[in-house]
């Protein structure tokens, strides 16, 4: 039985409730003590290991593979190649929706990229397979790489990201342009950028006749159960996917992908447990990145500084097989106020692997360039970037004209601009210096991002002796869900947070939806919220039923819930424990189960984002170009916070991922061979703390009655729009100089080699 | 079956090294790393029982620094001046994690274009000190790194020491390493310098540069252009107006050669200062 009560429901009340509170989270002792074990840590009896042999070529066809040599290394126990690997029960070149992508699983001898899985070697250890996947040799017949703007394979795009319009429309263009007295016009390049989680990849798979067992980090575990279950022509209910923990994903490991379903395989093959773990430099290939893109973006503004047109276009990379492109352009969709707004996209072929979605996949590189060009444009009116954006504020959804559920953007940049000091700001270039001569700059950028909701299901089971437990199958990446969730299962049930045992993170339990958009608080919350206000709503009806109750007859007034007590509504000093109530009743526990989704209706009748504004400070050496971000303060309005220190954390997380985008984060493709010439945590740079200076998130309040029941936003992947803009604006600001691809590089900013006087105002 | 021994003492690892190839194994952070997920195919000689070989002492003419002597020992040694460089780069090698492990000999032996330990070690007229089990001998660090990843260790020897000549150990030093972030990061450039100032005019300079060549080189050229000028603006006029034939950088993933050119002489300029007495980050650009 399931319900789906309205809120706020008459048993519950949000004060003194236990959301709210910055709680540390519930997982993090068992971490910090090694005692969390991680999918690779689980090694099942008679365990095989599995290393893929992957590609060094990024496009042509596998000629031969010294199969014998491999075979006869001792320990080595089977070879899957294209010749024998066992036949899956659907197409890996046909997509499973609704996330669905073409995966590499050897269907033939074709190379797509480098890095593509060409076999997979099963061994009793794993130095064995490793040995045996280098003793294949493999022998290619290369065709040229295709690895950018100069030989990739331009094509026309339906659709972007997962399922959205490549091209949307609103107003004309055209005259938009025509009607401005100014246009400002730029290009921009971001790069290729790799999820590079700390837990790499991993499968420890045991079948035991048609059911498997699968102990592997995952973003979407009932999506994949499904998934998994096509492949292998078995009931999604025969797939039990365990995910406890996960060393991050960053949307990664939403994604099936080819070595781990190998693996699968391998273990139904030969009916022994098997294990795989991808090596770092394995990483980058078969499991999603960031594509590259190409962006133009042409801002019209009158003669006050208002945008008369905003055109974004942008060509976007993805694989020679697949279609999933960063939906950039969409950045400039939700933001600023203008007649007439062009967002779309073209598609560039390249013999990479597909790209996924990787924390806020299409914003990210979306707006860090919409950022840029709006400073672009302020400073092209002659006015404060802040300024101008205010005189861009959109006060409905622009285009469709949609109310915001909410919007405090005008908080955040009121309250970012103050703790900052941005009114100090001269409106020119080059104009600090620090007492070391440092060239110092202030920029800033606005923060956007949509508030989705997954279908998600929950259980709560009121116990005897007051305790209770919620199930829903969420997935902790390291953000703190299970310490959120419990912390909004816990106010549903009138519970302390330490009264309540979450379980989640198994696909057995109650659909918990998806880790990713940053809905998961939303979207799990909700199902756990409505699970603990039906468990209340059946105990109350024992409780109200029964004349030895203090409570009976109070069905029609109504109880609350609180501090494990219903008490009469009207009459505080009537109150019963829910363990005496059980135990009169004479159950062992009381189970409520609830299943929520978004109201659609609500969804149409408003437009659902979070909001932020970011400001930088960087101070730049002048003689070597290197820039330290200095100081980043972000503002961010995200409707309820259920946990001020894991939202605190996330922002952090984002704006420090800014960072890295702006300053740091490239894959870089050497053009004769296609392959990453930095596939490595050595070379493939994250900033380490010391690139990180002060930073400071603030959490405007915010009361959203439509975006859900709960009021709840998302916060995990906001702090990275905003921020990367802000970076480059504060870098123009310190320089002069107009850098128009990230990352900003040091050789980009060796100022004193170069005059820059005139670089303002142009 | 490949063999790994664990000798106790140099004879012992001389006595070994002389019946047979062994790859050296000290404290590993690139030795592991360079094998990648090979499986180790050749004899190894694991070294860190030599406890002999641990330490900085004086001995006669000389500093000598134990092969085995890691980055963290060098920086807690007391040492003078001219080593401040040695000890920045030292701060500079990876992480700390890195430091407590990462032996000086290693860095040498490894022979990296960006090992940081080589400009300040080329700047105090380092020599390496090489032993087999009939002979040690004593080659300048110049004539040691002979290329990238060459090096002139023969079969059956090891490095067992850095030797340092007292007399090399004069006057004040400095080490500026430019990387493309803080901290854990492989050098784009680097530079060392040491000089020895008597009554406010250079007496004598030793300045190296790394990463712009495939052996980090002495600028002997600018040193001679230094020594007798006065301290003061003129150091950074000279660094600024001598051509530094020595460098030959290349475009890599980490900068361009162009980049390369241009940064190295700013940061051999704020080596030179330092080390001079001029703090290298206070500096009013025009
Ligand atoms: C994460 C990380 C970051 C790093 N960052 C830096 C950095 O910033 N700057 C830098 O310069 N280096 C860096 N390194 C490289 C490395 O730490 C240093 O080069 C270190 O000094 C090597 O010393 P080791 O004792 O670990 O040598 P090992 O790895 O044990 O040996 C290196 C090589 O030298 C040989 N060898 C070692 N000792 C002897 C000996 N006594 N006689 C003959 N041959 C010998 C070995 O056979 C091997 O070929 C980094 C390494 C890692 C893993």
């Amino acid at each position: 039985m399931s319900s789906e009560i309205a809120f706020p429901s008459p048993q519950h009340r949000r004060h003194g409730s236990s959301a709210g509170q910055p709680l540390t989270r519930r997982d993090g002792v068992l971490k910090v003590t090694g005692r969390a074990t991680y999918a690779a840590d689980n090694h099942p009896e008679g365990m095989l290991y599995a290393v893929t042999a992957v590609s060094s070529i990024a496009r042509g066809r596998v000629t031969a593979l010294d199969v014998e040599a491999a075979k006869a290394h001792p320990g080595v126990v089977e070879v899957l190649t294209p010749a024998n690997r066992p036949p899956l029960s659907h197409d890996p070149d046909d997509k499973i929706p609704p996330f669905g992508f073409r995966v590499e699983v050897l269907q033939d001898d074709t190379v797509r990229y480098v890095n593509q899985p060409i076999a997979l070697v099963i061994a009793e250890t794993l130095e064995a397979a490793t040995e045996g996947a280098a003793l294949l040799n493999p022998q290619y017949e290369v065709e040229s790489a295709r690895t950018g703007l100069e030989n990739g394979e331009r094509f026309d795009t339906p659709a972007v990201g997962v399922g959205a319009p490549s091209r949307t429309a609103y107003g004309d263009i055209d005259a938009g342009l025509a009607a401005a007295v100014r246009v400002t016009e730029a290009d921009y390049v971001t790069p290729p950028q790799y999820h590079n989680a700390m837990e790499p990849h991993a499968v420890v798979a045991q079948w035991d006749g048609d059911r498997v067992t699968l102990d592997m980090p995952n973003q979407a575990l009932a999506l994949s159960c499904a998934a998994y279950a096509a492949y292998f022509g078995i009931p999604a209910g025969n797939v039990l996917i365990r995910s406890p923990f996960l060393g991050g994903g960053f949307g990664s490991k939403a994604i099936l992908n080819g070595p781990q379903i190998l693996a699968i395989l391998a273990a139904r093959m030969l009916d022994r447990p098997v294990k795989l773990a991808l090596t770092r430099a394995q990483m980058y290939g078969p499991v999603g990145h960031r594509g590259q893109t190409w962006q133009k973006l042409r801002l019209g503004t009158d003669g006050e500084g208002r945008l008369t047109a905003l055109h974004h276009h942008v060509l976007a990379a993805t694989s020679s097989f697949d279609e999933f492109m960063e939906p950039a352009a969409n950045a400039s969709l939700p933001l600023y106020a203008s007649p007439a707004i062009l967002a779309e996209h073209d598609g560039l072929r390249l013999d990479t692997g597909t790209p996924g979605p990787m924390r806020a996949p299409g914003e990210a590189s979306g707006s860090a360039v919409l950022e840029v060009a709006m400073d672009e444009a302020a400073i092209a009116c002659g006015m404060d970037p802040l300024e101008f954006r205010l005189a861009n504020y959109a006060e409905t959804e622009p285009g469709t004209g949609k109310p915001f559920s909410s919007k405090s953007l005008r908080e955040c940049y009121a309250e970012g601009a103050k703790r900052f000091g941005w009114s100090g700001r001269p409106l020119e270039p080059r104009r600090m210096r620090d007492e070391n001569g440092f060239l110092v700059g202030w920029g800033m950028g606005t923060a956007v991002f949509h508030c989705p909701h997954f279908p998600a299901e929950a259980r709560a089971t009121l116990r005897a002796d007051g305790t209770a437990l919620v199930e829903t199958a969420g997935a902790d990446m390291g953000q703190g869900a299970w310490t959120a969730l419990a912390q909004i299962a816990a106010e549903a049930l009138g519970l302390d947070p330490d009264q309540v045992e979450l379980h989640s993170g198994i696909s057995s339990l109650p659909d918990g939806g998806i880790a990713g958009g940053s809905g998961h608080t939303a979207s799990a919350g909700l199902a756990l919220h409505n699970a603990g206000v039906d468990a209340i709503a059946r105990l109350a009806e024992l409780a109200t039923a029964d004349p030895a109750s203090p409570l009976f007859g109070a069905g029609n007034i109504g109880v609350e819930a609180r501090s494990g007590r219903l008490h009469r509504r009207d009459d505080e000093g009537r109150s019963e424990s829910y363990s005496e109530i059980l135990a009169r009743a004479g159950q062992a526990e009381v189970v409520g189960t609830a299943k929520a989704a978004r109201d659609p209706a609500v969804a149409e009748a408003h437009a659902l984002f979070s909001h932020g504004a970011v400001f930088a400070e960087v101070k730049v050496d002048p003689d070597l170009g290197q820039v330290r971000v200095t100081r980043l303060v972000g503002a961010f309005a995200a409707g309820r916070i259920i946990n001020p220190r894991l939202v605190r954390s996330q922002y952090f997380g984002g704006m420090i991922w800014g960072i890295s985008f702006a300053l740091q984060e490239e894959a870089v493709t050497d053009r004769r061979t296609g392959r990453i010439m930095n596939a490595d945590l050595a070379e493939y740079h994250v900033p380490v703390n010391a690139d990180v200076p002060s930073l400071d998130a603030i959490l405007i309040p915010e009361d959203d009655p439509y975006v859900n029941p709960l009021g709840v936003k998302g916060v995990g992947e906001i702090g990275i729009t905003g921020t990367v803009g802000a970076i480059a604006n504060a870098v123009w600001h310190a320089t002069g100089v107009r850098v128009r691809h990230f990352p900003i590089r040091l050789e980009d900013l060796l100022v004193n080699q170069r005059d820059v006087t005139s670089a303002f105002g142009n | 079956m490949i063999r790994y021994a664990k000798p106790k003492n140099v004879d012992e690892a001389l006595a070994l090294l002389s019946d047979g190839p062994w790859r050296i194994l000290a404290g590993g952070t690139d030795f592991y790393p360079a094998l990648g997920n090979r499986p180790l195919s050749e004899n190894v000689l694991d070294i860190n029982g030599l406890s002999e070989l641990r330490g900085i002492a004086e001995v006669g003419s000389h500093i000598v620094v134990g092969a085995r002597t890691t980055w963290t020992d060098i920086i807690r040694r007391d040492l003078p001046a001219a080593f401040d460089g040695l000890k920045l780069a030292a701060r500079e090698v990876g992480s700390v994690q890195i430091q407590n492990r990462a032996s000086i000999a290693g860095n040498l032996c490894n022979a990296s274009p960006a090992a940081d330990g080589v400009p300040p070690l080329l700047t105090l007229g380092a020599e390496v000190e090489l032993r087999s089990a009939s002979l040690t001998r004593h080659l300048p660090l110049e004539d040691f790194i002979l290329g990238n990843r060459r090096t002139a260790l023969q079969p059956g020897e090891m490095v067992t020491a850095i030797r340092i000549p007292k007399s090399a150990t004069a006057g004040t030093s400095a080490f500026v390493k430019l990387g493309a972030r803080r901290y854990l990061v492989i050098s784009i450039a680097m530079a060392a310098a040491r000089i020895v100032v008597e009554d406010g005019i250079v007496a004598e300079a030793a300045v190296a540069v790394g990463s712009c060549s495939l052996v980090a080189k002495r600028l002997t050229g600018l040193e001679a252009a230094l020594r007798g000028l006065p301290i003061g603006p003129a150091l950074a006029e000279t660094v600024a107006a001598t051509s530094l034939p020595e460098l030959a950088p290349i475009d890599d993933v980490r900068g361009t050669a162009e980049y390369r050119r241009e940064a190295a002489r700013e940061i051999v300029t704020r080596a030179v200062l330092a080390a001079s007495g001029h703090h290298p980050l206070t500096k009013v650009a025009a």
